[in-house]
């Protein structure tokens, strides 16, 4: 039985559409196979959700009628149910009178305990016009979004008004309703252009009628068009558009019904660079810049919604507004040009950073002393120049013109201007590329030394903010640190940089001398743990298993690269039937080891053949892993202590380790605990789950 | 059309959906929000509609009379609807169409863009509505003023006067519009710019700004305490102005800037505040 609802609203941005069509989906399927409404063998496919700025669509092939529900309730043992002449006794009368039935109609049930006299009641299903009207409204309410608003004399919030609610099932109208909103019996065509009512009967006709009337209710659908329709305008050109898939997805849903117009622009601005020209059209105006090769070309492309621009008049309006943009980024470009960066370099005195870390000019000479401490431990002397002018100038940009008018190229523009005053490729890369990653998805810098800024200009920000104790909690973030910690995980991972992360931690601690007001050892610790939390979510982002996470985690947080490294090793033995005996071994090592003071092995002391084995195995697994783990080869060093498992349970099998004299079992649990340690430097293989392993 | 007429089309419009047609405010504001008839009528639960022109100075706009987009004083034509009416986009719609404007050769969009102004503690949910990529209008429905949650919410349309005649004009320059048949905005304006640009960048004297700044300020906080909550609110304005001048000619450190903005708003929240707990007001 089709249901189909349209919550219709005013313009929706893409993150609100996006946040709502995923909680749509897991929350009516849910609650509607909670109420027997939907198969739940049959669950994936059976409810679909659709989405544009203006509506949010759930469709559903529901079963029309909750099925009869048996229920059976236990009275007294038949022990006692009857009297020897067969009539019923007390209690069964009793029993029979309080579930309202007569005798007649009482059954006897067997269960574990013997056989017991009882009553099945037939619960009535319901059919789903009944049960929706009830639970509709109330998955429409739990909807949250990103940023949430009121309007009109309505308490209720939700991502922008609601114009109406459109639902029905099996063809019919089925009313209810949200916060005050009664459900119409309606859908509306493009807002603009048909905003009449359609009635329709089933959900290929909606999705018909609504095409008809210039609504594209599939978010590939639309995408696909906008794609086709500029891959139509560029042919003539033989030119492509530059890639945006973050503006395509906006403008995808920013739309109903898209056609793609083509615009110029005076070839002039030509002279701006890429950077600049394609985000002064993407902001403000949402426009997609267009390339030959890697050569842009004076034009731009724009997506309408649902106009067909018979009369050019879109494409000349935004050519209009564009050139003004242009004209000021041209402007500024000048005008930027004519003070150096390293002049503007020594200005950054005057804006604050946070007013008590100081300011930019103390941020970059902070970085440049990190850097260089970064770049001794990562045996990369021969960047040090480079290193150095990049920290002094990659701050510079935020006293441009340009960066006030488009913030979001800060870095980039710094780059740019550097390139332009002919510094170093790799100076004006690291500039350029410093901020970066700016999310999970957003590349890491391409270079070496890019990578070693960006580490470090986070890295600052970090540690300064959590050493003034500002407090950050879900939803408080203000300086972004989260960001900035998955930042430097994911260059770190993504560059291989290879160090002792604490030691980095200890030099940014003290260039920031006694400025913070935790004090030094407690706020390394807070540093660790914030960064022991970052990494969790990266690498369960990045698809590890919890528990393995967790193994290699358990020691806190040291050489980030080579955790990482520990973790795949993990991961890629994790279905291995001798590993995960190893595992379970370990675990036992680990559990005779608890609360055990610490012992030396007495090689004259190990006097049963398992035991002397289990040493000599010990010590060449140990000589043969030691190089591995120096050098980062954890998966190899992993398979070699595999080999240690027969050894093991050749002396668990054989050997008593609690023995009578106590040098000797002293001893024995000085050889577990070495063999625990091997384990120890890969993992904490007591957090590994291994699957129906008992607790 | 004209932007005097484009002005008279728009009050003829919404005073016919019932809007009082308030005069300008007579004092230096940055928006039509700043005005009293926005800023008081917002806070309290009576419904409210009004439109009205205000001039709006942005002194750091300034640009000599020589950028064909940027002046430090433009006009907006404000509206403000409360309770927001649900078809209030409609009726919006409508008030393009009154202009001759046939939306089915343009691309009309409501773009995410969410209102707020830190001086009154004010901020709210909307959009800049886009014609072919041209910013005409701000859409916004309140949801907080001077630190207080609206309800009913008010709905604000701030039409951009000159962006939207460009628009009917088709024109690349500011200064070519037309005010009426035969006065442009050149003859109007151009010389005040310059002037106004000089005196905004150049010769607003610091110290006679920071000087009256402290008294508005000062002035302000004794009038609260006075319950002359309305000379109170005007004494914040001029600070306000004050306070972007001072900006303009280059004088408000970063801190110095948080700090002011933040002691003009704890004074606009009193106001607020003192205002709302009048008997009557709710």
């Amino acid at each position: 039985m089709e249901f189909v609802l349209e919550i219709n609203t005013e313009e929706m941005p893409l993150p609100h559409v996006k946040a709502a069509l995923q909680q749509l989906k897991r929350n009516f399927e849910d609650e509607l196979v909670s109420q027997d409404l939907v198969d739940k063998k049959k669950r994936p496919g059976k409810i679909e959700t659709f989405g544009t700025c203006r509506r949010l669509i759930v469709y559903g092939d529901l079963i029309a009628c909750q099925r009869n529900k048996e229920e059976i309730i236990v009275g007294p043992p038949k022990s006692v149910a009857f009297a020897p002449d067969g009539s019923p006794s007390p209690a069964v009368m009793g029993f029979a009178r309080s579930q309202g039935v007569k005798v007649d109609s009482l059954e006897v049930v067997s269960n574990k305990k013997g056989d017991y006299i009882a009553v099945k009641k037939i619960q009535k299903g319901r059919p789903a016009q009944d049960v929706l009207p009830q639970v509709v409204p109330d998955i429409i309410n739990r909807l949250s979004f990103p940023k949430m608003m009121r309007w009109g004399t309505n308490d209720f919030k939700f991502s922008r008004p609601i114009r109406y609610v459109f639902c029905i099932l099996d063809g019919k109208p089925l009313s209810f309703k949200v916060n005050g909103i009664s459900t119409i019996n309606f859908t509306t065509g493009h807002k603009l252009y048909f905003p009449a009512s359609i009635k329709v009967k089933s959900f290929q006709e909606y999705r018909r009628q609504l095409k008809k009337n210039k609504v594209l209710i599939e978010e590939k659908t639309r995408k696909a068009r906008i794609m086709n329709h500029i891959e139509k305008k560029l042919e003539p050109l033989e030119a492509q558009c530059y890639p945006d898939e973050k503006l395509l997805d906006k403008l995808a849903t920013d739309v109903e019904y898209p056609y793609v117009f083509l615009g110029a622009f005076p070839k002039k601005y030509l002279k701006l660079p890429i950077e600049i020209l394609s985000t002064a059209m993407r902001e403000g105006q949402n426009l997609l810049s267009v390339v030959k090769g890697k050569k842009q070309l004076p034009v731009f492309l724009g997506v309408t919604d649902a106009c067909n621009d018979a009369k050019g008049f879109v494409s000349k309006g935004n050519e209009r507004v564009l050139k003004a943009r242009l004209e000021d980024a041209r402007f500024f470009w000048e005008q930027d040009s004519k003070i150096p960066l390293k002049e503007r370099a020594e200005n950054l005195s005057q804006i604050v950073f946070q007013e008590r870390l100081g300011s930019y000019k103390e941020k970059s000479e902070r970085i440049k002393k990190i850097a260089l401490y970064l770049v001794s431990k990562l045996d990369a002397g021969k960047k040090k120049q480079e290193v150095r002018e990049a920290a002094e100038l990659c701050k510079a940009d935020l006293l441009t013109e340009m960066v006030r008018e488009f913030p979001s190229l800060q870095g980039k523009v710094g780059g740019i201007y550097a390139r332009k005053e002919k510094y170093p490729l790799a100076v004006w890369k690291a500039i350029y590329e410093h901020y970066q990653p700016a999310s999970l998805d957003d590349p890491s810098p391409a270079s070496l030394t890019g990578a070693i800024l960006a580490v470090c200009d986070k890295l600052d920000s970090i540690v300064g903010v959590l050493g003034l104790e500002i407090e950050i909690s879900g939803s408080k973030d203000p300086f972004g640190l989260r960001r900035n910690a998955q930042g430097i995980c994911s260059i770190v991972l993504d560059k291989k940089l290879d160090f002792p992360f604490p030691l980095l931690l200890d030099k940014v601690i003290k260039v920031y001398e006694d400025n913070l007001k935790k004090n030094r050892s407690e706020l390394k610790e807070i540093c660790l743990e914030f960064f022991k939390n970052r990494l969790e979510y990266i690498f369960s982002h990045l698809g590890f298993r919890y528990d393995l996470i967790k193994a290699v985690l358990s020691s806190g947080v040291d050489n980030i690269y080579n955790i990482f490294l520990k973790l795949k090793a993990l991961d890629s033995l994790k279905d291995n039937l001798k590993f995960r005996t190893l595992i379970l071994t370990a675990k036992r090592v680990n559990n005779i080891l608890r609360g055990q003071p610490k012992y030396k092995v007495n090689q004259d002391l190990l006097i049963e053949k398992e035991e002397r084995e289990l040493y000599t195995t010990y010590s060449i697994i140990r000589d043969n892993v030691r190089p591995l783990f120096l050098s980062g080869d954890f998966s190899k060093a992993q398979r070699i202590v595999l080999t240690i498992g027969s050894s093991i349970d050749n002396f668990f099998d054989n050997v008593l380790v609690m023995a009578e004299d106590k040098r000797i079992k002293r001893n024995r649990l000085a050889l577990l605990q070495q063999v625990s340690k091997l384990f120890s430097q890969i993992a904490n293989y007591s957090e590994v789950v291994i699957e129906g392993e008992k607790d | 059309m004209s932007i005097q007429n484009l002005i008279m089309n728009l009050q003829k419009y919404w005073t016919d959906q019932g809007c009082y047609l308030a005069q300008s405010y007579d004092m230096e504001v940055g928006a039509g929000t700043m005005t009293p008839d926005t800023f008081f009528r917002v806070l309290d639960k009576k419904p409210w509609r009004v439109a009205y022109v205000q001039p709006s100075r942005r002194p750091t706009d300034g640009r000599y009379g020589e950028n064909p987009h940027r002046v430090q004083k433009h006009f907006q034509y404000q509206v403000i609807i409360k309770p927001s009416p649900s078809d209030i986009q409609q009726l919006f719609i409508q008030s393009l169409a009154t202009l001759g404007i046939d939306l089915k050769y343009h691309d009309l969009r409501f773009d995410e863009d969410n209102w707020e102004s830190p001086t009154i503690g004010a901020w709210g949910v909307g959009w800049q509505v886009l014609l072919d990529g041209l910013e005409i209008t701000q859409f916004t429905y309140f949801q907080q003023a001077g630190g207080i949650e609206t309800f009913p919410v008010p709905v604000e349309i701030t039409y951009g006067l000159e962006r939207l005649e460009m628009f009917l004009e088709g024109k690349d320059d500011i200064y070519d519009l037309q005010w009426s048949d035969d006065v442009s905005y050149r003859d109007l304006r151009i010389e005040e710019e310059r002037e106004f640009s000089e005196f905004n960048f150049n010769h607003a004297d610091i110290k006679s700004l920071q000087k009256k700044f402290s008294l508005t300020s000062e002035e302000a906080g004794k009038l609260i305490e006075k319950n002359l909550l309305f000379p109170a609110y005007d004494m914040c304005l001029k600070s306000s102005h004050l306070f972007n001048l001072l900006d303009s000619r280059g004088a408000v450190g970063v801190t110095e800037r948080v700090k002011k903005i933040a002691q003009i708003r704890n004074l606009v929240t009193k106001i607020a505040q003192k205002y709302t707990s009048r008997e009557g007001s709710y």
